[in-house]
Protein backbone atom coordinates (compact mmCIF):
# COMPACT_ATOMS: atom_id res chain seq x y z
CA UNK A 1 0.00 0.00 0.00
CA UNK A 2 1.29 3.25 -1.10
CA UNK A 3 1.94 5.44 1.20
CA UNK A 4 3.50 8.63 2.61
CA UNK A 5 3.82 6.87 6.30
CA UNK A 6 6.66 4.58 5.61
CA UNK A 7 6.95 3.54 9.47
CA UNK A 8 4.72 0.54 9.03
CA UNK A 9 3.27 1.33 12.10
CA UNK A 10 -0.80 1.26 12.93
CA UNK A 11 -2.15 4.79 14.75
CA UNK A 12 -4.40 3.38 17.16
CA UNK A 13 -7.33 5.56 19.09
CA UNK A 14 -9.29 4.00 21.83
CA UNK A 15 -12.57 6.33 22.35
CA UNK A 16 -14.88 5.64 24.83
CA UNK A 17 -18.41 7.73 25.35
CA UNK A 18 -16.41 10.18 27.88
CA UNK A 19 -13.05 11.23 26.06
CA UNK A 20 -10.33 9.95 23.99
CA UNK A 21 -8.68 6.71 26.53
CA UNK A 22 -6.04 6.27 24.15
CA UNK A 23 -3.84 7.61 21.41
CA UNK A 24 -0.48 6.04 20.57
CA UNK A 25 1.48 3.82 17.88
CA UNK A 26 1.92 -0.38 17.36
CA UNK A 27 2.71 -2.58 15.18
CA UNK A 28 -0.10 -4.80 15.89
CA UNK A 29 -3.89 -4.84 17.58
CA UNK A 30 -5.09 -7.09 18.95
CA UNK A 31 -9.12 -6.62 19.26
CA UNK A 32 -12.08 -8.71 20.62
CA UNK A 33 -14.44 -8.57 17.62
CA UNK A 34 -18.11 -10.27 18.15
CA UNK A 35 -16.81 -12.90 16.33
CA UNK A 36 -13.69 -13.95 18.34
CA UNK A 37 -10.28 -12.10 18.61
CA UNK A 38 -8.83 -10.82 15.36
CA UNK A 39 -5.22 -9.11 15.15
CA UNK A 40 -4.56 -6.29 12.72
CA UNK A 41 -0.74 -5.26 11.20
CA UNK A 42 -0.15 -2.65 9.35
CA UNK A 43 -2.06 -2.61 5.49
CA UNK A 44 -4.77 -4.54 6.50
CA UNK A 45 -8.15 -4.32 4.61
CA UNK A 46 -10.62 -1.64 5.64
CA UNK A 47 -12.66 -3.40 7.65
CA UNK A 48 -15.63 -2.45 10.49
CA UNK A 49 -16.28 -4.57 13.07
CA UNK A 50 -18.36 -4.76 16.33
CA UNK A 51 -16.40 -5.33 19.51
CA UNK A 52 -17.39 -8.14 21.91
CA UNK A 53 -15.89 -7.85 25.44
CA UNK A 54 -12.52 -8.65 25.85
CA UNK A 55 -8.86 -7.18 25.86
CA UNK A 56 -7.31 -4.94 23.03
CA UNK A 57 -3.66 -5.79 22.91
CA UNK A 58 -1.07 -3.36 21.22
CA UNK A 59 2.36 -5.04 20.40
CA UNK A 60 5.33 -2.70 19.34
CA UNK A 61 4.82 0.49 18.76
CA UNK A 62 6.73 3.63 20.08
CA UNK A 63 3.93 3.38 23.60
CA UNK A 64 5.37 -0.10 24.16
CA UNK A 65 2.94 -3.18 25.07
CA UNK A 66 -0.53 -2.09 26.60
CA UNK A 67 -3.41 -3.84 27.41
CA UNK A 68 -7.29 -2.65 27.72
CA UNK A 69 -10.25 -4.18 28.71
CA UNK A 70 -13.37 -3.27 26.88
CA UNK A 71 -16.88 -4.05 25.95
CA UNK A 72 -19.13 -3.50 23.16
CA UNK A 73 -18.51 -0.88 20.58
CA UNK A 74 -17.43 -0.81 17.00
CA UNK A 75 -13.92 -0.97 15.39
CA UNK A 76 -12.70 0.21 12.31
CA UNK A 77 -9.64 -0.59 10.74
CA UNK A 78 -7.75 1.34 7.91
CA UNK A 79 -4.27 0.15 6.59
CA UNK A 80 -2.77 2.96 8.84
CA UNK A 81 -5.28 3.34 11.19
CA UNK A 82 -7.38 1.67 13.74
CA UNK A 83 -10.11 3.31 15.86
CA UNK A 84 -11.60 1.49 18.41
CA UNK A 85 -15.20 3.08 20.17
CA UNK A 86 -15.81 1.01 22.87
CA UNK A 87 -18.72 1.69 26.11
CA UNK A 88 -16.59 0.50 28.53
CA UNK A 89 -12.64 0.86 28.63
CA UNK A 90 -10.27 0.30 31.39
CA UNK A 91 -6.63 -0.72 32.33
CA UNK A 92 -7.08 -4.13 33.77
CA UNK A 93 -5.38 -3.05 36.82
CA UNK A 94 -8.47 -0.61 37.28
CA UNK A 95 -11.19 -3.15 37.40
CA UNK A 96 -12.52 -3.97 40.31
CA UNK A 97 -12.98 -7.90 40.77
CA UNK A 98 -15.40 -8.27 44.09
CA UNK A 99 -17.83 -5.54 41.89
CA UNK A 100 -17.55 -8.00 38.76
CA UNK A 101 -18.25 -10.79 40.22
CA UNK A 102 -21.50 -9.38 42.00
CA UNK A 103 -22.22 -8.44 38.24
CA UNK A 104 -21.63 -12.26 37.14
CA UNK A 105 -23.87 -13.17 39.51
CA UNK A 106 -26.75 -10.53 38.22
CA UNK A 107 -25.76 -12.21 34.92
CA UNK A 108 -26.92 -15.46 36.09
CA UNK A 109 -30.07 -14.46 38.11
CA UNK A 110 -31.14 -12.55 34.78
CA UNK A 111 -30.64 -15.56 32.80
CA UNK A 112 -32.53 -17.61 34.81
CA UNK A 113 -35.58 -15.60 34.89
CA UNK A 114 -35.74 -14.78 31.74
CA UNK A 115 -38.10 -17.54 31.04
CA UNK A 116 -39.02 -17.63 27.52
CA UNK A 117 -37.60 -14.08 26.23
CA UNK A 118 -35.05 -14.50 23.60
CA UNK A 119 -33.84 -10.64 24.35
CA UNK A 120 -33.50 -11.49 27.63
CA UNK A 121 -31.31 -14.45 27.50
CA UNK A 122 -29.20 -11.93 25.38
CA UNK A 123 -28.89 -9.53 27.60
CA UNK A 124 -28.34 -12.14 30.35
CA UNK A 125 -25.38 -13.33 28.61
CA UNK A 126 -24.01 -10.12 27.83
CA UNK A 127 -23.94 -8.95 31.22
CA UNK A 128 -22.31 -12.74 31.95
CA UNK A 129 -19.93 -12.62 29.62
CA UNK A 130 -18.45 -9.09 30.22
CA UNK A 131 -18.52 -10.06 34.19
CA UNK A 132 -16.39 -12.88 32.86
CA UNK A 133 -14.50 -11.32 30.54
CA UNK A 134 -13.41 -8.59 32.95
CA UNK A 135 -12.56 -11.02 35.78
CA UNK A 136 -10.07 -12.85 33.14
CA UNK A 137 -8.62 -9.78 32.07
CA UNK A 138 -7.82 -8.58 35.46
CA UNK A 139 -6.32 -11.46 36.81
CA UNK A 140 -4.43 -11.50 33.87
CA UNK A 141 -5.62 -15.06 32.67
CA UNK A 142 -7.30 -13.09 29.12
CA UNK A 143 -7.14 -15.26 26.13
CA UNK B 1 -35.07 57.40 60.12
CA UNK B 2 -32.52 54.54 60.73
CA UNK B 3 -29.58 55.63 62.92
CA UNK B 4 -25.94 55.01 62.06
CA UNK B 5 -25.59 52.26 63.96
CA UNK B 6 -28.66 50.37 62.13
CA UNK B 7 -26.93 51.04 58.53
CA UNK B 8 -23.71 49.83 59.51
CA UNK B 9 -25.28 46.49 61.01
CA UNK B 10 -26.85 46.50 57.24
CA UNK B 11 -24.03 47.14 55.61
CA UNK B 12 -21.82 44.44 57.11
CA UNK B 13 -24.66 42.00 56.48
CA UNK B 14 -24.40 42.72 52.69
CA UNK B 15 -21.06 42.82 52.06
CA UNK B 16 -20.84 38.97 53.77
CA UNK B 17 -23.53 38.13 51.54
CA UNK B 18 -21.41 39.93 48.47
CA UNK B 19 -18.56 37.60 49.64
CA UNK B 20 -20.76 34.63 49.44
CA UNK B 21 -22.30 35.20 45.97
CA UNK B 22 -18.64 36.12 44.52
CA UNK B 23 -17.55 32.56 45.64
CA UNK B 24 -20.49 31.17 44.34
CA UNK B 25 -19.78 33.00 41.63
CA UNK B 26 -16.15 31.81 41.10
CA UNK B 27 -16.88 28.10 42.16
CA UNK B 28 -19.69 27.57 39.31
CA UNK B 29 -16.88 28.96 36.61
CA UNK B 30 -14.44 26.50 38.28
CA UNK B 31 -17.39 23.42 37.50
CA UNK B 32 -18.50 25.11 34.22
CA UNK B 33 -15.33 24.82 32.99
CA UNK B 34 -14.80 21.45 34.01
CA UNK B 35 -18.26 20.42 32.14
CA UNK B 36 -17.64 22.38 28.91
CA UNK B 37 -14.39 19.90 29.13
CA UNK B 38 -16.52 17.01 29.60
CA UNK B 39 -18.75 18.23 26.67
CA UNK B 40 -16.14 18.83 24.33
CA UNK B 41 -14.50 15.13 25.06
CA UNK B 42 -17.36 13.39 24.58
CA UNK B 43 -17.78 14.81 21.00
CA UNK B 44 -15.07 12.57 19.22
CA UNK B 45 -17.48 9.27 20.25
CA UNK B 46 -20.42 10.70 19.78
CA UNK B 47 -19.79 12.16 15.88
CA UNK B 48 -18.33 8.34 15.16
CA UNK B 49 -21.29 6.54 16.37
CA UNK B 50 -23.40 9.04 13.85
CA UNK B 51 -21.01 8.90 11.47
CA UNK B 52 -20.92 4.38 11.24
CA UNK B 53 -24.32 4.65 11.35
CA UNK B 54 -24.87 7.10 8.16
CA UNK B 55 -22.26 5.14 6.27
CA UNK B 56 -23.89 2.08 6.81
CA UNK B 57 -27.19 3.31 5.77
CA UNK B 58 -25.76 4.34 2.87
CA UNK B 59 -24.27 0.91 1.68
CA UNK B 60 -26.93 -1.27 2.57
CA UNK B 61 -30.22 -1.84 1.16
CA UNK B 62 -32.91 -0.25 2.37
CA UNK B 63 -35.00 -2.68 2.76
CA UNK B 64 -32.93 -4.27 5.23
CA UNK B 65 -32.69 -1.05 7.57
CA UNK B 66 -36.24 -0.72 8.83
CA UNK B 67 -35.18 -0.47 12.53
CA UNK B 68 -38.16 -0.01 14.91
CA UNK B 69 -37.02 3.22 15.91
CA UNK B 70 -36.92 4.34 12.61
CA UNK B 71 -40.93 3.84 11.85
CA UNK B 72 -43.18 7.01 12.08
CA UNK B 73 -46.14 5.81 14.03
CA UNK B 74 -49.03 8.70 14.26
CA UNK B 75 -48.32 10.29 17.97
CA UNK B 76 -51.09 9.21 20.24
CA UNK B 77 -48.78 9.30 23.31
CA UNK B 78 -46.03 11.15 23.58
CA UNK B 79 -43.18 10.32 26.04
CA UNK B 80 -41.23 13.93 27.22
CA UNK B 81 -37.68 13.93 29.21
CA UNK B 82 -37.54 17.15 31.17
CA UNK B 83 -33.77 18.21 32.14
CA UNK B 84 -33.72 20.54 34.29
CA UNK B 85 -30.91 20.96 37.65
CA UNK B 86 -29.91 19.65 41.10
CA UNK B 87 -29.99 23.13 42.77
CA UNK B 88 -31.76 26.91 42.63
CA UNK B 89 -29.65 29.73 43.04
CA UNK B 90 -29.10 29.65 38.55
CA UNK B 91 -31.40 32.60 37.44
CA UNK B 92 -34.06 31.55 35.16
CA UNK B 93 -32.81 28.48 34.82
CA UNK B 94 -35.28 25.97 35.91
CA UNK B 95 -37.92 28.03 35.10
CA UNK B 96 -37.06 28.38 31.89
CA UNK B 97 -37.44 24.65 31.67
CA UNK B 98 -40.72 24.25 33.54
CA UNK B 99 -42.16 26.85 30.87
CA UNK B 100 -40.93 25.43 27.76
CA UNK B 101 -41.94 22.04 29.29
CA UNK B 102 -45.22 23.04 30.58
CA UNK B 103 -46.38 24.24 27.12
CA UNK B 104 -45.21 21.59 25.56
CA UNK B 105 -46.91 19.47 27.87
CA UNK B 106 -50.37 21.51 27.13
CA UNK B 107 -49.68 21.79 23.62
CA UNK B 108 -50.04 18.00 23.15
CA UNK B 109 -52.77 18.06 25.64
CA UNK B 110 -54.55 20.34 23.19
CA UNK B 111 -54.19 17.83 20.46
CA UNK B 112 -55.65 15.31 22.56
CA UNK B 113 -52.86 13.25 23.42
CA UNK B 114 -51.43 11.10 25.95
CA UNK B 115 -48.30 12.50 27.47
CA UNK B 116 -45.57 10.63 29.90
CA UNK B 117 -43.10 12.59 31.91
CA UNK B 118 -39.71 11.44 32.88
CA UNK B 119 -38.08 13.98 34.74
CA UNK B 120 -33.96 14.27 35.58
CA UNK B 121 -32.77 16.50 38.35
CA UNK B 122 -34.89 17.30 41.58
CA UNK B 123 -35.89 20.54 40.72
CA UNK B 124 -37.56 18.70 37.20
CA UNK B 125 -38.97 16.47 39.78
CA UNK B 126 -40.49 18.92 41.77
CA UNK B 127 -42.23 20.77 39.10
CA UNK B 128 -44.30 17.98 38.08
CA UNK B 129 -44.55 15.99 41.51
CA UNK B 130 -46.98 18.10 42.64
CA UNK B 131 -49.27 18.55 39.18
CA UNK B 132 -49.15 15.13 37.59
CA UNK B 133 -49.75 11.58 39.19
CA UNK B 134 -47.23 8.47 38.79
CA UNK B 135 -47.96 6.00 36.89
CA UNK B 136 -49.32 2.65 37.66
CA UNK B 137 -47.63 0.19 37.17
CA UNK B 138 -48.39 -4.12 37.85
CA UNK B 139 -46.06 -6.80 37.92
CA UNK B 140 -47.39 -10.14 36.99
CA UNK B 141 -45.49 -13.14 38.23
CA UNK B 142 -46.12 -16.85 35.92
CA UNK B 143 -44.24 -19.63 37.45
CA UNK B 144 -43.88 -22.61 34.86
CA UNK B 145 -41.77 -25.82 34.40
CA UNK B 146 -42.74 -26.69 37.94
CA UNK B 147 -41.38 -23.96 39.47
CA UNK B 148 -37.89 -24.11 38.08
CA UNK B 149 -38.50 -20.74 36.08
CA UNK B 150 -40.27 -17.62 36.43
CA UNK B 151 -41.73 -15.31 34.05
CA UNK B 152 -42.25 -11.15 34.72
CA UNK B 153 -44.40 -9.60 33.04
CA UNK B 154 -44.74 -5.48 33.84
CA UNK B 155 -48.14 -4.10 33.12
CA UNK B 156 -48.79 -0.55 32.88
CA UNK B 157 -52.31 0.93 33.46
CA UNK B 158 -52.72 4.44 32.36
CA UNK B 159 -55.29 6.18 34.26
CA UNK B 160 -54.99 9.96 33.55
CA UNK B 161 -54.05 11.27 30.03
CA UNK B 162 -50.70 12.63 31.60
CA UNK B 163 -48.82 10.62 34.16
CA UNK B 164 -44.86 10.93 35.75
CA UNK B 165 -43.44 7.47 34.18
CA UNK B 166 -39.85 8.06 36.05
CA UNK B 167 -37.51 10.36 37.67
CA UNK B 168 -33.82 10.16 37.42
CA UNK B 169 -32.27 12.39 40.21
CA UNK B 170 -29.01 10.69 40.37
CA UNK B 171 -28.50 11.10 36.82
CA UNK B 172 -27.06 14.84 36.78
CA UNK B 173 -24.62 14.22 39.77
CA UNK B 174 -21.65 12.28 37.54
CA UNK B 175 -23.59 12.00 33.94
CA UNK B 176 -22.39 8.31 33.97
CA UNK B 177 -22.73 6.27 30.80
CA UNK B 178 -23.50 3.41 32.09
CA UNK B 179 -26.19 4.95 33.63
CA UNK B 180 -27.66 6.86 30.76
CA UNK B 181 -27.66 3.30 28.67
CA UNK B 182 -29.87 1.78 31.14
CA UNK B 183 -32.38 4.85 30.54
CA UNK B 184 -32.05 4.73 26.87
CA UNK B 185 -32.87 0.97 27.00
CA UNK B 186 -35.89 1.86 29.01
CA UNK B 187 -37.21 4.32 26.37
CA UNK B 188 -35.69 2.60 23.28
CA UNK B 189 -38.15 -0.51 24.78
CA UNK B 190 -41.27 1.25 25.25
CA UNK B 191 -40.71 2.80 21.70
CA UNK B 192 -40.59 -0.67 20.44
CA UNK B 193 -43.19 -2.15 22.43
CA UNK B 194 -45.35 0.99 21.04
CA UNK B 195 -46.05 2.30 24.32
CA UNK B 196 -44.92 5.47 23.06
CA UNK B 197 -44.90 6.88 19.93
CA UNK B 198 -42.50 9.69 19.94
CA UNK B 199 -40.05 10.88 22.30
CA UNK B 200 -38.86 14.84 23.30
CA UNK B 201 -36.28 16.09 25.60
CA UNK B 202 -36.62 19.48 26.77
CA UNK B 203 -33.20 20.63 28.32
CA UNK B 204 -30.72 23.89 28.11
CA UNK B 205 -28.57 23.71 24.81
CA UNK B 206 -25.56 24.68 25.54
CA UNK B 207 -22.53 26.29 23.01
CA UNK B 208 -21.19 29.03 24.85
CA UNK B 209 -21.48 31.08 28.00
CA UNK B 210 -22.87 33.71 25.43
CA UNK B 211 -25.06 31.31 23.35
CA UNK B 212 -27.47 29.03 25.52
CA UNK B 213 -31.00 27.83 24.49
CA UNK B 214 -33.63 26.08 26.18
CA UNK B 215 -35.00 23.53 23.26
CA UNK B 216 -37.40 20.97 22.68
CA UNK B 217 -35.52 18.18 20.61
CA UNK B 218 -37.02 15.13 19.19
CA UNK B 219 -35.32 12.12 20.10
CA UNK B 220 -37.59 9.84 18.24
CA UNK B 221 -38.01 8.67 15.76
CA UNK B 222 -34.88 9.07 14.06
CA UNK B 223 -35.98 10.99 10.94
CA UNK B 224 -32.19 11.87 10.56
CA UNK B 225 -29.12 10.45 11.02
CA UNK B 226 -26.58 12.41 12.98
CA UNK B 227 -28.69 16.10 12.86
CA UNK B 228 -30.63 17.47 16.35
CA UNK B 229 -34.35 17.73 15.41
CA UNK B 230 -35.45 20.81 16.80
CA UNK B 231 -39.21 21.33 17.36
CA UNK B 232 -38.81 24.82 19.63
CA UNK B 233 -36.23 26.73 20.65
CA UNK B 234 -36.24 30.12 23.50
CA UNK B 235 -33.01 31.98 22.43
CA UNK B 236 -31.26 34.70 25.18
CA UNK B 237 -32.15 38.12 25.00
CA UNK B 238 -29.62 40.55 24.19
CA UNK B 239 -29.69 41.91 27.92
CA UNK B 240 -29.21 38.11 29.11
CA UNK B 241 -26.20 37.48 26.72
CA UNK B 242 -24.84 40.98 28.52
CA UNK B 243 -24.92 39.28 31.95
CA UNK B 244 -23.45 36.20 30.97
CA UNK B 245 -20.53 37.74 29.29
CA UNK B 246 -20.07 40.35 32.07
CA UNK B 247 -20.37 36.91 34.52
CA UNK B 248 -17.66 35.34 32.53
CA UNK B 249 -15.54 37.99 31.72
CA UNK B 250 -14.84 38.53 35.41
CA UNK B 251 -14.68 34.49 35.84
CA UNK B 252 -12.17 34.29 33.42
CA UNK B 253 -14.12 31.78 31.61
CA UNK B 254 -14.12 31.87 27.90
CA UNK B 255 -16.87 33.11 25.67
CA UNK B 256 -16.10 31.35 22.58
CA UNK B 257 -16.31 27.67 21.67
CA UNK B 258 -13.36 26.27 21.33
CA UNK B 259 -11.69 25.15 18.20
CA UNK B 260 -11.93 21.49 17.29
CA UNK B 261 -9.00 19.05 18.08
CA UNK B 262 -7.41 17.15 15.63
CA UNK B 263 -8.81 13.77 17.34
CA UNK B 264 -12.68 15.65 16.61
CA UNK B 265 -11.86 16.69 12.93
CA UNK B 266 -11.00 12.85 12.35
CA UNK B 267 -13.54 11.65 14.08
CA UNK B 268 -15.59 13.51 11.26
CA UNK B 269 -14.19 10.96 8.80
CA UNK B 270 -14.48 8.09 10.81
CA UNK B 271 -16.44 5.23 8.79
CA UNK B 272 -16.72 7.22 5.87
CA UNK B 273 -13.74 6.23 3.61
CA UNK B 274 -14.68 5.36 0.59
CA UNK B 275 -13.63 1.99 0.36
CA UNK B 276 -15.19 -1.17 0.71
CA UNK B 277 -14.93 -2.61 4.05
CA UNK B 278 -14.73 -5.99 4.98
CA UNK B 279 -17.70 -6.57 7.34
CA UNK B 280 -17.03 -8.88 10.20
CA UNK B 281 -21.11 -9.14 10.59
CA UNK B 282 -24.12 -8.12 8.49
CA UNK B 283 -24.08 -4.77 7.83
CA UNK B 284 -27.88 -4.92 9.20
CA UNK B 285 -26.95 -6.69 12.20
CA UNK B 286 -24.12 -3.79 12.89
CA UNK B 287 -26.86 -1.27 12.13
CA UNK B 288 -29.14 -2.78 14.43
CA UNK B 289 -27.08 -2.63 17.38
CA UNK B 290 -25.78 0.85 17.00
CA UNK B 291 -29.19 2.48 17.11
CA UNK B 292 -29.72 2.02 20.72
CA UNK B 293 -26.25 3.22 21.11
CA UNK B 294 -27.04 5.96 19.11
CA UNK B 295 -29.65 6.84 21.23
CA UNK B 296 -27.64 6.50 24.44
CA UNK B 297 -25.03 9.12 22.92
CA UNK B 298 -28.09 11.67 21.83
CA UNK B 299 -29.32 11.76 26.19
CA UNK B 300 -25.55 11.89 26.99
CA UNK B 301 -25.13 14.97 25.10
CA UNK B 302 -28.11 16.41 26.24
CA UNK B 303 -27.31 15.98 30.36
CA UNK B 304 -23.82 17.21 29.22
CA UNK B 305 -24.84 20.85 27.86
CA UNK B 306 -27.41 20.88 30.40
CA UNK B 307 -24.95 20.67 33.19
CA UNK B 308 -22.77 22.99 31.13
CA UNK B 309 -25.78 25.83 31.24
CA UNK B 310 -26.63 24.97 34.66
CA UNK B 311 -23.33 26.31 36.40
CA UNK B 312 -23.34 29.03 33.52
CA UNK B 313 -26.61 30.48 34.25
CA UNK B 314 -25.59 29.88 37.84
CA UNK B 315 -22.41 31.96 37.53
CA UNK B 316 -24.41 34.86 36.02
CA UNK B 317 -27.09 34.81 38.32
CA UNK B 318 -24.43 34.48 40.53
CA UNK B 319 -22.61 37.45 38.89
CA UNK B 320 -25.49 40.19 39.36
CA UNK B 321 -26.20 38.78 42.49
CA UNK B 322 -22.68 39.82 43.47
CA UNK B 323 -23.34 43.75 41.84
CA UNK B 324 -26.10 44.05 43.34
CA UNK B 325 -25.33 43.70 46.46
CA UNK B 326 -22.26 46.22 45.99
CA UNK B 327 -24.99 48.57 44.90
CA UNK B 328 -26.52 47.99 47.87
CA UNK B 329 -23.91 48.71 49.57
CA UNK B 330 -23.36 51.93 48.00
CA UNK B 331 -26.46 52.88 48.68
CA UNK B 332 -26.48 52.22 52.44
CA UNK B 333 -22.94 54.02 52.62
CA UNK B 334 -24.09 56.89 50.78
CA UNK B 335 -27.44 56.87 53.55
CA UNK B 336 -25.42 56.04 56.20
CA UNK B 337 -23.33 59.41 55.69
CA UNK B 338 -25.91 61.70 55.44
CA UNK B 339 -27.34 60.53 58.71
CA UNK B 340 -24.47 60.92 60.26
CA UNK B 341 -24.07 64.51 59.04
CA UNK B 342 -27.45 65.10 60.10
CA UNK B 343 -26.50 64.28 63.39
CA UNK B 344 -23.65 66.34 63.33
CA UNK B 345 -25.22 69.34 62.06
CA UNK B 346 -27.92 69.19 64.48
CA UNK B 347 -26.07 69.12 67.20
CA UNK B 348 -24.01 72.20 66.01
CA UNK B 349 -27.35 74.20 65.58
CA UNK B 350 -27.84 73.26 69.03
CA UNK B 351 -24.62 74.44 70.27
CA UNK B 352 -25.05 77.70 68.20
CA UNK B 353 -28.33 78.32 69.22
CA UNK B 354 -27.45 77.37 73.27
CA UNK B 355 -24.90 79.97 72.85
CA UNK B 356 -26.75 82.65 71.36
CA UNK B 357 -29.40 82.12 74.19
CA UNK B 358 -27.08 82.56 76.71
Amino acid sequence: MADTNQSGLLTVRLVTPDRVLLDATAEAVELPSMSGYLEALYGHAPLLAELGAGEVRLHGGTSGDQKFFVAWGFVEVLPERVTILAETAMHPNEINVGEAKEELAEGEKLWNEAGDDGEKYDEANAITRQAEEKIASAEGKSH
Amino acid sequence: MANVLDLRRRIRSVKNTRQITKAMKMVSAARLRRAQERALQARPYAQMISNVLESLVRRADQTDVMHPLLVEREEKNVLVLVIAGEKGFAGAFNSNIAKAAQSFINDRRGEGLNVDIETVGRKARDLVAKKYTAAVYEKKEERYDNDLATHYEVIRHRAQPIEVTGDHGTLLQKVDINDVSDLARSIVDRYTRAEIDAVYLVYNEFKSVIAQRVVVEKLLPIRKLGSHEITVAEEMTEEQKEAAGHAAKSAGVSLTTPEESAVESEAKKFGTAEVDYLFDQRPERLFRHLIPRYVTTQIFHALLESVASEHAARMTAMDAATNNAGDMIDAYTLQMNRVRQAAITKEIIEIVSGAAAL
